[in-house]
């Protein structure tokens, strides 16, 4: 049996799964200032009867590391930055940083060396601020490690005890900025991520539940706890994750659907492409910063059931704002959640209050209160279905670099949209209509998201870069570089590498099983002429276990 | 006008065309701009606020015919990739003619400024001229009248120049190493327009060596002033990176700053990338110190691995060299509406004009005849009997008529009548007729007699 649960908002779902049965829900109210007693709570709950012997799998998906950032209550980091040429780092808004002169070009090239008087420099200020956590990060230093972990060692020997995260261990992709934000954030949440987990560990222990414990990501798999340590950002925006996958749970397999969850004052919308959860072209944005942080693309609208309806010049106009719950719910003013009460959409809150609120809309609109009431709903899926339209839009645009790749790019249209969350079940229908798609409200829709939690499978991503001029490869994340000696590598003998690179790291991470399910997902090759002969090749491979569901787990 | 004082982002398109190339070992090949990829990706700079990343389109075949008379038709001329490559500023044009972007860069290839009016194949790595394209689109779709296009690639835009000869209300100047030391062989002082558009072809050969300070000198002291009292309604530039000091296949001593610092102070609307071949040396570094300056940011922080400041020195020879260039080509600018009344005082009806051009890349000999009407109430009609070999093999040839926008009625008549008479002449292979005027574009083979239009 599989455990999932996930911590939203306002309340902490857990489900239980046998095969592909949901065999139980349990949910409790989230207690934001104490996530984990959040979490036992949910799962004693779920247990009750159960015998745990028999739990096969835990997933847990929290906001822990969302909440910390955007509480502000992460530890203190110097960020120590080895920019080289090119932007001046100020334009990049990272904040206080310490500056190193050296650097190391695209190729992964030395062309300025460090100055170790300049990095000891650092670190006594460093020590004189009493910071005890370093983000070392350097440009093009995925391609060539050496300057980081230089400097690693200097400040490791200069700051006892001192957290050392170095740049290319965090992310292997293009994107200075990006990898500094995230291995920035990295340093400033493990602490207590670690802290989190170990409590977790002890009190699953204490409860005599051996199974393994997965947490959730960004990017809809699941990692090891013990070894999630390593990369906690990644755990971020979990909540979407889960909803993602648990829709992709739930419906047909290798559809396009439309994901739509409605809140009170939010709408998140995301994509699934053909059977694939779109990931956000770049890495996430987390609060003012841009990370490397693989996450599905979600559109968070102004819009919900608690948006404050307005009239201006004989027209609805709904949200951004809310200010406080409906009108027929106890609030002050006129909500869409009142319009659904009228037009019998839902039949939550009271009758009368809810007519009330919908007569001095129609006033202002000289109609009767359920004319209003429909152009109430009218404008909510107008909005909700030209954002839906703007998402696919984006991606049909989003930038290429190949003929192929603009010449070819396929158009899609929605078959399903599926609606999850409160909000959701009254005004999916309309939405898919508008969409020329089947509106599809799953059974499980209120706990699609700990579902989702429940039959996620590992996902890794693994960047191989080969330079065969130089004689070298390196897969950044892992720090590893080594020689290759055939000038003219194919991109298939990069593949076959990548795939046996990404086996030895899913191994190290406790989820070898899934290694069988990679797939190339980006490759490129370039040769290298000088004057008029090929010196050599550059290849670049991608190699992903994308995110997907356990095997187990059967849909209809 | 330039995108000076404009407040907004800048838009880019970066389209590397990393599956195209002219052949594996060409400098006009997939890697060229693959390290400028991983400088300006590792840079972040597409995540600034200041910048905004487009995607390119596919030029349409009418927008090429716009332009060139591709011959036998505009489908044997172009890829996929050239009409993506032309697309690209098109879609930058439209983002600025909407107020989206205060300014662009075009970050593509294959290049274009050494395609001419006529194409019959590759010359000078180019198929079809980019920047020519967005010009005859820009004025089409916008109506624009007055466009300034400088051109500083290291090599004479010679394509761009032929395009807009006759035309009184597009500037051309170009900057680049003197003809004699380099491709094309042309852009000499005393090239400067047809009759009717006399000093508004404006060439600046520099002498081999030439450096950030003589490049600067010409801005400052001949382009910015001339642009000031031009007044165009936007100001294009190829943007280039070969008179960089590490290209391989040009002998000039400008640097990735001098590079930002020009884009600063020229301010251009749009920038349209033609060569460049120091892929390593150059491109990665002057194509961020460009992308910066046109967005505002501060590029001092831009600097090749092996550049130090003060590195190259000019002589006190090329600098008078230089100066006396620049004074020379400031007293044809000062005397345009003389020559131009001069020219057309001793001209007659007709102005006809004989060229040769080679196509270095496709090996094709191509010899021309132009004809232009010096009309009193009109641009003119144009005419272009056109012959081209390649090597030893096939003759084309066509007879070309162009009808100009604004055409007074007695020059469309008479370029109609030019056109039926040689259509199903057996002499000929291929008749175009280019209707500015109408934007229509027609096609007539005379050998199959059959009939195309765009």
């Amino acid at each position: 049996m599989l455990i999932g649960i996930d911590v939203g908002g306002t309340t902490t779902d857990a489900v239980l799964v046998d095969g592909s049965q949901v065999v139980k829900t349990a949910y409790v109210p989230t207690d934001h200032d104490n996530l984990l007693n959040c979490l036992l709570r949910a799962l004693d709950e779920l247990v009750v009867g159960i015998d745990v012997r028999k739990i096969e799998r835990v997933v847990l998906s929290t906001t822990l590391i969302t909440n910390m950032i955007a509480e502000g209550k992460t530890d203190p980091v110097a960020l120590v930055l080895i920019p080289g040429p090119g932007t001046n780092p100020k334009d990049y808004n990272l904040g206080e940083s310490y500056i190193l002169d050296g650097a190391i070009d695209y190729r992964g090239r030395e062309i300025d060396k460090l100055k170790e008087s300049q990095i000891k420099d650092a670190a006594s200020k460093i020590s004189a601020k009493r910071l005890s956590r370093v983000a070392v990060v350097g440009k093009f230093c995925q391609r060539n490690h050496a300057h980081e972990n230089q400097v690693g060692e200097i400040m490791a020997a200069a700051l006892p005890g001192a957290k050392i995260e170095l740049g290319h261990k965090v992310s292997g992709q293009l994107n200075f900025p990006r990898r500094a934000a995230t291995t920035l954030l990295t340093v400033a949440t493990k602490d207590q991520y670690k802290e989190f987990a170990g409590a977790m560990t002890a009190a699953l222990r204490q409860r005599k539940i051996s199974a393994p414990v997965y947490i959730l990501k960004a990017d809809g798999g699941t990692l090891p706890l013990d070894k999630s340590i390593e990369m906690p950002v990644e755990t971020i925006f979990s909540g979407p994750a889960a909803s993602i996958m648990g829709v992709l749970a739930l419906t047909p397999v290798g559809q396009t659907s439309v994901v739509v969850d409605i809140g009170g004052t939010t709408t998140d919308l995301a994509l699934i492409l053909s059977g694939k959860p779109l990931l956000s072209s770049k890495g996430a944005k987390v609060e003012s910063l841009l990370t490397h942080v693989r996450a599905f693309a979600v559109k968070s609208v102004a819009i919900g059931g608690d948006s404050v309806v307005n009239v201006a010049a004989n027209c609805v106009a709904v949200g951004p704002q809310r200010n406080g719950p409906a009108l027929c719910m106890g609030g002050t003013g006129p909500t869409p959640t009142d319009a659904m009460r009228v037009l019998k959409m839902t039949t939550i809150g009271d009758a009368a209050k809810a007519e009330k609120a919908m007569q001095d809309v129609a006033a202002k609109l000289h109609c009767t209160p359920k004319e209003a009431a429909q152009k109430v709903i009218d404008a909510v899926v107008e909005k909700i279905v030209s954002e839906v339209e703007e998402m696919f839009r984006a991606w049909e645009q989003e930038p290429a670099y190949r003929i192929w790749e603009i010449v070819k790019k396929e158009k899609l249209q929605a078959q399903n949209v599926v609606g999850v969350g409160g909000g959701a079940p009254p005004l999916v229908p309309l939405v898919a209509a508008r969409l020329g798609a089947k509106a599809f409200v799953p059974k499980y829709a209120p706990v699609a998201n700990a579902i989702g939690a429940a039959v996620a499978r590992p996902t890794l991503t693994l960047n191989l870069h080969i330079d065969t001029e130089k004689g070298e490869y390196i897969v950044a994340e892992e720090g590893l570089t080594g020689k290759v000696t055939d000038r003219k590598m194919t991109p298939e003998q990069a593949e076959k590498m990548a795939k046996k690179l990404l086996a030895e790291r899913a191994e190290r991470l406790g989820i070898g099983e899934y290694a069988g399910e990679a797939e190339q997902t980006y490759s490129e090759v370039f040769n290298m002429i000088r004057g008029w002969s090929t010196v050599g090749r550059l290849l670049d491979v991608r190699m992903e276990i994308p995110a997907g569901l356990l095997p187990s787990w059967r849909r209809c | 006008m330039s995108s000076k004082g404009r407040t907004g982002k800048t838009g880019l398109i970066f389209f590397p065309a990393f599956d195209w190339a002219i052949s594996p070992t060409h400098p006009e090949r997939e890697e060229r701009l693959l390290y400028t990829r991983d400088q300006i990706f590792e840079e972040g700079l597409m995540d600034l606020p200041d910048i905004d990343e487009y995607k390119p389109r596919l030029a349409e075949l009418k927008d090429v015919a716009r332009t060139h008379f591709c011959v036998p038709d505009v489908e044997s001329q172009v890829t996929e990739a050239h009409l993506i490559a032309a697309g690209s500023t098109l879609t930058l044009a439209d983002a600025l003619e909407k107020g989206e972007i205060r300014n662009g860069f075009a970050l593509v290839r294959p290049p274009g400024h050494h395609s001419m009016r006529v194409v019959h194949g590759n010359r000078g790595f180019c198929n079809i001229n980019n920047m020519a394209i967005l010009v005859d689109y820009l004025r089409t779709k916008y109506g624009h009248k007055r466009i300034a296009v400088i051109d500083t690639d290291v090599h004479h835009g010679d394509g761009t120049q032929e395009i807009f000869w006759h035309d009184p209300d597009v500037l051309c100047l170009s900057f680049h190493q003197d003809g004699h030391t380099l491709y094309p062989g042309s852009g000499f002082v005393n090239e400067m327009g047809g009759p009717q558009a006399l000093a508004r072809t404006l060439n600046v050969p520099l002498p081999p060596g030439t450096t950030d300070e003589g490049i600067h000198y010409v801005l400052d002291n001949l382009i910015l002033p001339i642009l000031d009292e031009f007044k165009p309604d936007l100001v294009l530039n190829s943007a280039v990176q070969d008179n960089h000091y590490t290209d391989p296949l040009a002998n000039m001593r400008f640097s990735a700053n001098g590079y930002a610092r020009l884009n600063e102070k020229l301010a251009p609307d749009i920038c349209v990338l033609e060569g460049g071949y120091a892929v390593e040396t150059a491109l990665p570094y002057v194509n961020t110190g460009i992308i910066q300056a046109m967005a505002g940011l501060d590029y001092s922080h831009v600097r090749e691995p092996d550049f130090v400041p003060g590195r190259f020195v000019q002589t006190e020879q090329m600098k008078r060299e230089i100066e006396t260039t620049v004074s020379q080509v400031q007293k044809i600018w000062d005397e345009r509406d003389e020559l131009v009344n001069d020219a057309l005082a001793g001209a007659g009806d007709f102005y006809r004009r004989r060229k040769r051009v080679f196509y270095d890349t496709d090996m094709i000999n191509e010899s021309q005849e132009e004809t232009v009407r010096l009309c009193p109430h009109c641009a003119g009609y144009m005419t272009i009997s056109t012959q081209a070999q390649r090597g030893y093999g096939i003759l084309n040839s066509a007879f070309c008529v162009s009808i100009p926008r604004g055409a007074c009625s007695s020059c469309r008549e008479d370029a109609k009548e030019e056109y039926e008479e040689h259509v199903d002449d057996r002499r000929i292979g291929y008749v175009l007729m280019q209707d500015k005027d109408l934007d229509k574009f027609k096609f007539h083979n005379n050998m199959t007699h059959t009939q195309r239009g765009y």
